[in-house]
């Protein structure tokens, strides 16, 4: 009798511990990120008050309307660095998918000499850091007329993102049985046809992660973006933040509102990708 | 013909191989060259002159650089392993609610959908010591009299960036190990309960070992971000005050664009990429090791 | 009397002859110039006479780069880097002109004599590098002088105990002594703080630099050797570090840079400022500032060589040596810079650059006594104004410098120890680029 009560309490505590752990995390994950879409409402006499104003008093869309305005008011090209930043992150994780599907499928599914070598060169590049690069990227863009186009900055965010979309999907390729892939063959499937019908739903969670991934980085990529972008014909979101900033002055609720801007968009995605994601994992059970 | 003969994980991998040898490789190879000479940005004729190894020893012999490595090794250790141990407990805990878990886990990559350059400022603000928020709220809840100088001491401007760090991509830990966890089996676990495992039990001998392949994959996968860190130190501290937040990229950064010394910054860069490649190969033979013992591996 | 007049009157003619050919109807017809500016609200209203000059050139503006100063900066090095020089118009900026010696072309060959006439002499001379006028100043001319809260200054309590304290009434600070030792007065950290400096990069090493200068002595010999490690450049270290340890400083300042200035300054937490014109509006605006109407400026502070510290700096535009067209390229700049432009530029508050443009703004703003009082401080503070040292190593040299200040200021070194290193270092430096 103790013992089960004992447990029940237990149970309880845990269950209270649980919840609360998670409610604190989650106000750790979101207060900084609230805080900054508060800013954004605020006059900037308020944001920087000392003592400080917890409670807003005025909330305002000042900031969010001199972005918008015209040039001399505060205005920035709001809707072609969205454009911008959209053309570049959807076609340039659309593509790194494609070849990082194609490149886990090898890694997961082939045997060959010089594999993990392979691999770890592949993965090497991402360690190359965005200041290293930027320069000699600026040169050879620079010859080629890549600069200042989309197409130069959906190359390079690709090539940023194919060794750890492979690598993500290779890892989610793998968790599919070889022997699910062969019994599909052997029921006259060509191998093509056993990839989409098998491999691809099971690793459909693994791709949508990885997609989440691809598309987050280039949506959030500063370093080489502030390089290779220079007029408002390619400047991303990212870059757009530093309009914000001149010589001696930052304007940071206005750069809260533009960052809100950015963050919508990326949250409504997640969530709808979320969903595959969901739909994906349910494979899991597969395996067992 | 030819084409016909190449094996098919080759062909698979080509895509792959020529988009990373145009946008990185033959870049990498031109800055290693330039990083045998005195290469000035500011005057191109200085970069048909040859003074290898003067860059590489220049560095190698510079205390300064060796203190920038050591905290960056520093700053990547203690980061990711934060990083790591609270995503796994932020992903057990998501794990376990059933309901409205869709919107907690796109709660939990809240913090991914931040630019690191805006996280930088965002930082900077809440730790600026006169008006930031953490100052403001520990002088209003009476814990602190003072200022603290967050970005100006050298281990509180080493934490206050940690903390950006951690904040901003716990959640990629998180979500790659809740993608595991969801991925599971479920036969050991029932399997476990049957043979009287405690929870923790069949948490140490069945699910971890299972989720380590995703562990490091995302251990990987951020220390060759972590060492990009470079747009949140530069926002918060610039590698400052007096260098005492100096990073290796910090300090390639303004040598190579503010300087204008690229031969030299290149060289630096080299040396830090070899400090990535090391922790990649190691977290890649620590994947290999937990794949073969799930008979996952070759 | 009459000779000066007719000599006008021929100048008037002269100006006005000259006018239409430098910017004929259509002149430039077809022509498109690629421009680099800076961005940013204070720099963009200009942009819109662009405009203007089209319609009168019938030439077309195509900005290609709109960016903040130091992204521009690493732009045009990486410009150098890659030759992809072919744009035409670039802004610069007098503390980084000298780093692009070979980018841009002389200006003096390309814009009427009597343009460049208008222009304050100092600011030319600034301009001018290895004997090549390198740009035009726009009105955007910085200097720092000393904002502070008026209150205090009105309160007779504080008036007593400074009295008591120092046998001297109290009144705006004259020298830099007597800055530091009101600004310990002022001090109640962590509430309230008797000053701020920004305390790295460019902007510790120029305030450094123009204190320097104050107390009598050199950054640099003639020869570019360093020549701060003196008791000139002692004096003007230990000025940071005394305030810094009576806590009458922000503790995290010398991870501040102008923006964190400007802002602890509008929240009511400092009592002395230097800081740049570009604020005044800003301290001065009620829903921007907690110090609205609260707020004095007087001209900058003298070191102990009697002399005001003054280091300045101004945007301005160039045109590049390997522009197609230099001639249209000169006339935008020059039509970016003319009365007109300066005029309209100086009107919410950055400081011209054109003598007759600095007496129009000074009668615009007679029926405001808070404007009145910022321009006369500027005024005054730019007339003993001085820009860096005219070497090509004035920022990578200086980025060997702050930290040391940084160190001597936290207390990781001594100020003796601080300065020998950061000359140590600096004399390395110029060696090492065969300086001398």
């Amino acid at each position: 009798m103790a013992s089960a009560s004992q447990h029940r309490l237990r149970k309880r505590l845990l269950k209270a511990g649980h919840f609360i752990g998670l409610f604190l995390a989650m106000c750790v994950i979101t207060i900084p990120g609230l805080w900054v879409v508060l800013n954004s409402f605020r006059p900037t006499v308020e944001i920087m008050a000392k003592p400080p104003v917890w409670i807003p008093n005025s909330l305002n869309l000042d900031h969010y309307r001199a972005m918008f305005g015209g040039a001399g008011q505060g205005g920035i090209p709001v809707w072609t660095y969205f454009t911008n930043s959209l053309i570049i992150s959807v076609t340039s994780t659309l593509i790194a998918l494609l070849i990082g599907m194609a490149g886990g499928y090898a890694f997961a599914r082939y045997k060959f000499k010089g594999k993990a070598m392979t691999f770890v060169m592949l993965m090497a590049t991402r360690a190359v850091p965005g200041v290293a690069l930027s320069l000699p990227v600026f040169i050879i863009f620079g010859r080629t007329g890549l600069i200042d186009t989309h197409l130069g900055m959906i190359l390079v965010y690709v090539a940023l993102n194919v060794p750890f979309t492979i690598w993500l999907i290779d890892g989610f390729f793998r968790q599919v049985p070889k022997e699910l892939a062969e019994a599909a063959e052997i029921d006259g499937c060509t191998r093509w046809q056993a990839f989409w019908r098998v491999e691809f739903p099971v690793a459909r969670a693994g791709i949508a992660s990885a997609g989440i991934f691809a598309f987050l980085t280039s949506w959030n990529e500063y370093a080489l973006a502030s390089q290779l972008t220079r007029s408002v014909s390619s400047k991303t979101m990212p870059v757009g933040l530093l309009d914000f900033t001149s010589q001696f002055t930052l304007n940071w609720g206005g750069m809260c509102a533009l960052a809100v801007l950015m963050i919508i968009p990326a949250l409504i995605l997640t969530f709808l990708v979320q969903k595959h994601l969901i739909a994906g994992l349910t494979f899991g059970g597969v395996k067992g | 013909m030819t084409r016909a003969k190449l094996p098919p994980w080759l062909l698979l991998l080509m895509p792959a191989f020529l988009i990373l040898a145009a946008v990185v490789l033959v870049p990498l190879l031109l800055s290693l060259y330039s990083s045998f000479t005195p290469y000035q940005l500011t005057r191109p004729e200085t970069l048909w002159k040859i003074n290898f190894p003067f860059n590489y020893e220049k560095a190698l012999t510079d205390p300064g650089f060796w203190k920038a490595f050591g905290r960056t090794v520093l700053l990547l250790t203690i980061a990711l392993n934060l990083e790591m141990l609270l995503g796994l407990g932020l992903a057990l805990m998501v794990a376990k609610v059933q309901r409205g878990q869709r919107t907690l886990r796109t709660m939990m990559m809240f913090p991914m959908m931040f630019s690191p350059i805006l996280v930088g400022f965002m930082f900077k603000f809440i730790f600026n010591d006169n008006v930031g928020l953490v100052n403001n709220a520990l002088q209003s809840m009476g814990l602190a009299s003072t200022a603290i100088p967050w970005l100006v001491d050298g281990n509180l401007a080493l934490f206050a960036i940690i903390c950006a760090e951690v904040w901003m991509s716990t959640s990629v830990f998180a979500i790659l190990i809740l993608a595991g966890l969801f991925a599971l089996p479920q036969d050991p676990l029932e399997a476990a309960k049957v043979d009287g495992c405690t929870p923790w039990q069949s948490f140490r001998y069945v699910t971890l070992p299972f989720l380590m392949p995703f562990i490091y994959i995302a251990m990987a996968i951020r220390s060759l971000d972590v060492a990009r860190a470079y747009d949140i130190v530069q926002v918060m501290t610039g590698g400052g005050p007096a260098k005492r937040t100096e990073l290796l990229w910090t300090m390639i950064g303004r040598t190579g664009y503010v300087d204008a010394r690229m031969g030299y910054a290149n060289a630096m860069g080299y040396i830090a990429i070899l400090l990535s490649i090391a922790f990649t190969v190691y977290f890649f033979l620590k994947l290999q090791s937990a794949r073969r013992e799930l008979g996952m591996g070759d | 009397m009459k000779g000066f007049g007719a000599g006008s009157v021929l100048a008037l003619v002269a100006s006005f002859g000259f006018a239409p050919a430098a910017m004929a109807e259509g002149e430039f017809a077809g022509v498109t110039i690629e421009a680099k500016l800076i961005g940013g609200q204070q720099y963009e209203a200009l942009y819109s006479r662009i405009a203007d000059w089209e319609k009168a050139t019938g030439a077309t503006v195509k900005i290609i780069s709109q960016k903040n100063h130091f992204e521009l900066d690493k732009e045009y090095k990486a410009d150098i880097a890659a030759g992809t020089t072919g744009w035409c118009v670039g802004s610069n900026h007098s503390s980084f002109a000298s780093q692009y010696p070979a980018l841009f072309t002389d200006l003096a060959a390309l814009v009427p004599a009597e343009s460049i006439a208008g222009f304050v002499p100092a600011n030319i001379t600034a301009a001018t590098i290895d004997g090549k006028l390198t740009m035009l100043p726009r009105a955007q001319f910085d200097v720092s002088a000393l904002y502070y809260q008026k209150s205090l200054y009105a309160d007779p309590a504080k008036a007593e105990a400074w009295k008591a304290k120092t046998g001297k009434d109290l009144a705006p600070p004259e020298t830099w002594d007597e800055f530091r030792d009101q600004a310990i007065f002022f001090a109640d950290p962590p509430n309230f703080y008797g000053t701020q400096y920004a305390g790295k990069d460019e902007a510790i090493n120029g305030r450094f630099y123009e204190l320097v200068v104050a107390n009598g002595g050199k950054m640099f010999n003639d020869d570019m050797s360093p020549a701060f490690n003196s008791p000139e450049g002692k004096e003007a270290l230990q000025w940071f570090v005394d305030l810094y340890k009576a806590g009458a400083v922000p503790p995290g300042t010398t991870n501040y840079l102008w923006d964190d200035l400007g802002n602890g300054f509008a929240s009511g937490t400092v009592a002395l400022n230097l800081d740049w014109p570009g604020w005044s509006g800003f301290f001065n605006d009620p829903s921007a500032s907690k110090v609205a109407g609260n707020v004095g400026v007087a001209p900058a502070p003298k070191g102990s060589a009697g002399v005001r510290t003054g280091w300045s700096g101004f945007h301005g535009f160039s045109v590049t040596e390997s522009c197609a067209n230099k001639e249209a390229a000169a006339s935008l700049v020059d039509f970016l810079t003319n009365e007109d432009s300066q005029k309209l530029e100086s009107a919410p508050g950055p400081l011209p650059s054109r003598t007759a443009v600095w007496e129009y703004v000074i009668e615009q703003a007679k029926d405001d006594p808070y404007k009145s009082e910022v321009l006369a401080a500027f005024q005054e503070t730019a007339l003993t104004a001085f820009p860096v040292p005219p070497t090509p190593y004035w920022i990578e040299s200086g980025n060997l410098i702050f930290p040391e200040l940084q160190a001597a200021i936290l207390g990781d070194k001594t100020v003796d120890q601080a300065l020998e290193d950061a000359s140590a270092a600096v004399d390395d430096l110029m060696r090492e680029n065969g300086v001398y």
